[in-house]
């Protein structure tokens, strides 16, 4: 270390430098970074895929969005409507807020209690149902008739027909078919193994229906993952629709959450969890995609929640006029979008 | 024997009776100090709805088996036969094959109830907290799974190590007497 005349040699004075230097890193990123582990995380394989999930290919998307998001005003919007000269109706806020296409409200229809459901006859009648019965409005919000309560029912879709008007019942996993003087006729969808009708599951509250241009209901089962056609009668005829996290199927444990029925022929179906709005064929093809999760400003399912009501996850719910336009009401922003082909 | 037959004064009785009274205070006192720093202890314990599980939990925990583990809130749960918190994302079947599992530890148990309902529960020996499933229940599920902080493994260290790297500052101090913080009840 020190030469023959005492003196300290350069050479080794700097590797005791450098080996000072490691020991104190080595010491100081010991000490400092053991109880922080910034850097530390589980691999891959703990990890659940979600953002690889939510990336849609952008030529499956064959819509695009007419402006910007129309803001219904409201702090919980539940469902929209639309009828076919391009009025559409938001239910939410114990009213019902009626807008023209362009996105400007013409009037809000008081209702005596939170709507979870809205329809909208050929006839211009609006139905607004509100949990466990359903309230008829004229198109310039006059009340026409308050149907008998259901003795406990969620009422979360209703679909007016000609001569009947059928509401999803969310609480009985059934649809419950009135006439348009609100008397019941009957029960649809409930369990029956003579009728090979498996019954509708419904994990959470979102259960629609919808009657389609064949004269059939269109009945979404969002625990099996498929829409079920039955006769007014309630006999199955068919269903299509499978579970998978792939364009084609329907993601998640219950998904769709929501339907609506094209001018032209097929249906629009709305997805929550991994948020998604698509178009198929009547005999249940995918033709594309309307909206993804990044059209759809969607957010991390986890997100910090300052209350627990801020963590309750709400869907989204479309409809479509006459021209083909679809709206799809995102509840949890309160906001309508609107979207048209490309 | 003699003793035994001299009669108390009332003095003795007087004297006896205050000492046992105020041994029985002191007594009291005691319990009911050790009932109060008990009361005003805490602990630490996770906020289910501030929890963005992030998979921190079964990495920094001091312990080598975190205490941080998944608990379900039945209440919550919707029972499905397609649970996203126990399938992975495009499961081949929906069955208890190992390879449609989420879990990487297999942690998860499936029952078949009636069709087409299945109850799941978790093995908290093999749950490493990593909150895999805990994300596909709140993605696409009811978000019944959540994660808490168990208290017969934490070691309820003064400066949590999970806690300090929590990037949503979802770790609390509660009140001992309160342990946990159930998402059906919060």
């Amino acid at each position: 270390m020190k030469d023959r005349f005492g003196k300290i040699n350069n050479g080794s004075a700097a590797v005791l430098l450098a080996i000072g230097a490691f020991a104190a890193g080595f010491t100081g990123y010991v000490l400092l970074d053991r109880a922080n582990h910034s850097g530390k995380r589980a691999g891959a394989d703990y990890r659940y895929p979600i953002e690889e999930l939510a990336k849609i290919d952008p030529a499956k998307i064959l819509y695009r969005q007419v402006g910007t998001a129309i803001e219904t005003g409201m702090e919980s919007a539940a469902a929209i409507e639309a009828d076919w000269a391009g009025n559409f109706y938001v239910a939410g806020d114990r009213a019902v807020a009626v807008f023209s296409g362009d996105g400007s409200k013409r009037r809000d229809i008081p209702l005596v209690s939170e709507p979870t459901a809205i329809g909208v006859g050929e006839d211009g009648l609006i139905y607004a149902g509100l949990s466990d019965r359903i309230e008829v409005y004229s198109s310039d919000g006059q009340q026409v008739s308050a149907w008998a309560p259901i003795h406990t029912a969620l009422l979360t879709a209703i679909a007016a027909g000609k001569t009947d008007v059928f509401a999803a019942d969310a609480l009985h996993k059934i649809v419950r078919r009135f006439d348009k003087q609100g008397n019941p006729l009957g029960l649809i969808g409930a369990k029956d193994p003579d009728r090979n009708i498996e019954g509708i599951v419904v994990p959470s509250p979102y259960f629609d229906l919808l009657i389609a241009p064949d004269g059939l209901l269109r009945v979404v089962n969002p625990g099996r993952h498929r829409i079920e056609a039955y006769t007014f009668d309630g006999y199955l005829e068919w269903h299509w629709g499978r579970p998978s996290v792939g364009l084609e199927g329907f993601s998640g444990c219950c998904n769709p959450i929501a339907l609506a029925a094209l001018p032209k022929g097929g249906y629009v179906t709305c997805e929550k969890g991994l948020v998604r709005v698509k178009v198929y064929d009547e005999e249940g093809n995918l033709v594309g995609v309307v909206a993804g999760p990044d059209q759809l400003g969607w957010q991390e399912p986890l997100r910090v929640c300052e209350k627990p009501e801020d963590c309750i996850s709400r869907g989204l719910d479309a409809a479509v006029d006459g021209q083909g336009r679809i709206y799809v009401l995102d509840q949890s922003k309160n906001v309508v979008r609107i979207f048209e082909k490309k | 024997m003699s003793d035994q037959n001299v009669p108390l004064s009332r003095r003795q009785i007087l004297r006896d009776g205050l000492w046992t009274a105020s041994l029985t205070a002191c007594g009291a006192a005691g319990a009911a100090l050790a009932a109060l720093s008990r009361r005003d202890s805490y602990v630490w314990q996770i906020n289910p709805h501030k929890c963005i599980g992030c998979d921190r939990c079964a990495t920094h925990c001091v312990l080598s088996e975190s205490a941080v583990k998944c608990v379900h809130a039945y209440s919550m749960c919707g029972y499905c036969d397609l649970c996203t918190g126990y399938f992975d994302p495009d499961p081949k079947s929906l069955d208890t094959g190992a390879e449609n599992q989420l879990c990487p530890t297999g942690a998860i148990r499936r029952r078949f109830i009636e069709e087409p309902y299945f109850e799941f529960t978790i093995d908290e020996k093999l749950c490493i907290g990593c909150a895999k499933c805990v994300v596909g229940c709140s993605a696409f599920g009811n978000g019944s799974l959540f994660l808490q902080i168990r208290h017969d493994r934490c070691l309820n260290c003064n400066e949590c190590a999970i806690a300090r790297v929590c990037p949503s500052q979802a770790f609390v101090r509660v009140p001992s007497r309160q342990p946990y913080l159930m998402k059906d009840q919060i």
